[in-house]
């Protein structure tokens, strides 16, 4: 078939990463290089000292070359998802964070750890904010019915993750809702 | 080099596959030579087309509809026009980068350009074969209602039109060369619709809930029980389909 049976019902965590790498994000080159243009843009020039604007994928491929050093983003520190972990534990809604944060978040703990403060403490903080959201996200589903469900600040991966169960309940009790009119 | 005709290009004005001619023409600057025309009727300036897509990339457009395509129950609109443009712009990047490795003289630093071009050539091939492929999935999987539908028609490119209507046709005549001739002819149907069982013919169920993410402030929309919702900018809800089903043709949300 045309489409692998694993890839029809939702994305896949790589698929997700690979659309989360085109985002931008700030890299200290270490080579120089002219504006070159790419096919999602034009990126440079790098000028070794000064900071530049690349997407994550190329900062990834330049930083396993040992060719950049990453800027970390401003919310991928201890503080920041302290406090967000904070919020997560006290209120009972999401608390607000990068729509791909959980893939963005992975690929710079794998490549550039190095550059990140403190990445066991960031590592270990990640893990408790999803914990905490997942235990949101299986009450959710109680709230669920045939018409709609708003879900604000959930994030791409969690979304994927709850996406089979979420889709295949609703669309059950929508069956079920509507049996009434066309039974006598 | 063919990379700074390609910056310049870019720089130009998005590159000149992005726009079409239409738009090309309506953002020129004005030529010296153009004299007024004095009895042209005035018109109030042209009312841009509603194109939330504005400051996206081609690249950016097909990752979205790419998204969008694998997350719907029912087959959207064919991107001719979008792929050709990426297209285009592949054969283009892969030229600059063939011409440039034949090059002996070429330097250390352009190594890095290259290996980079091509990095992002392949993920971009990798989207646009992944897009292609849900789409055939899908024609494949609702062939024979395609070939009774007009409407889904519209939606397809003309090759998968031929590619519906050929694959139904094949199908048809396997089924009835291996099992349908053999009973009696009142039972050799393809396309009953009897009650209490589905139709015999596969349609996409566009009952079926999916994620919305809102791309912009959106129209209220009817839900199932009856009730209004209005989406804001940045919302994100599960729904059925069908209910959301003009946003999305429309680009005012997108599927995640």
């Amino acid at each position: 078939m045309a489409l692998q049976e694993s890839l029809r019902v939702s994305l896949t965590p790589p698929e997700l990463e690979l659309i989360a790498c085109q985002q931008p994000i700030e890299i200290v080159p270490l080579i120089s290089m002219e504006r070159t243009a790419f096919i999602s843009g034009a990126y440079g020039p790098l000028r070794p000292p000064h900071k530049a604007t690349v997407p994550i994928w190329m900062a990834l491929n330049l930083k396993s070359k040992k060719k950049c050093h990453i800027v970390a983003p401003e919310w991928l520190n201890v503080e920041f998802l302290q406090d967000r972990l904070g919020r997560e534990t006290s209120q009972p809604g999401f608390s607000d964070l990068p729509f791909r944060f959980a893939e963005v978040s992975k690929v710079l703990l794998d490549v550039a750890s190095d550059d990140l403060e403190n990445p066991d403490k960031i590592r270990s903080l990640l893990k408790n904010l999803r914990e905490a959201r997942q235990a949101k996200c299986r009450d959710g589903l109680g709230t669920l019915d045939h018409s709609e469900l708003s879900l604000p600040n959930l994030c791409s991966m969690e979304i994927n993750e709850i996406r089979p169960f979420f889709v295949q309940s609703m669309h059950l009790l929508t069956q079920l809702q509507r049996q009434p009119p066309t039974a006598p | 080099m063919d990379w700074d005709e390609e910056y310049d290009l870019l720089a130009a004005g998005g590159g000149a596959a992005e726009s079409s001619f239409i738009e090309r023409v309506r953002n020129a600057l004005p030529d010296d030579d153009d004299l007024p025309i004095p009895d042209a009727p005035r018109r109030p300036a042209p009312i841009p087309l509603a194109q939330p897509t504005e400051d996206e990339t081609p690249l950016q457009q097909l990752i979205r509809h790419w998204i969008n395509e694998r997350n719907c129950p029912d087959i959207l609109p064919a991107q001719e026009e979008l792929l050709v443009t990426i297209l285009d712009h592949i054969r283009r990047q892969s030229q600059t980068v063939q011409l440039l490795r034949d090059d002996a003289s070429t330097s250390e630093d352009e190594h890095v350009r290259i290996m980079l071009a091509q990095t992002e050539m392949e993920r971009v091939k990798f989207i646009v074969r992944s897009y292609i492929r849900t789409r055939q999935y899908k024609i494949d999987k609702y062939a024979r209602f395609i070939r009774t539908d007009a409407e889904v028609q519209r939606r397809l490119t003309a090759g998968e039109r031929d590619h519906a209507s050929r694959y139904a046709n094949i199908l048809d005549r396997h089924l009835y060369k291996c099992v349908l001739q053999s009973l009696p002819p009142e039972q050799a149907h393809l396309d009953d619709s009897p009650g209490f069982v589905p139709s015999m013919i596969t349609q996409p169920d566009k009952t079926r809930p999916v994620f919305v993410h809102a791309l912009q402030d959106c129209p209220p929309i009817r839900l199932p029980d009856g009730t209004a919702l209005e989406m804001q900018k940045g919302h994100i809800s599960l729904v059925p389909y069908y209910v959301v089903e003009q946003l999305v043709a429309r680009g005012e949300v997108e599927l995640v």
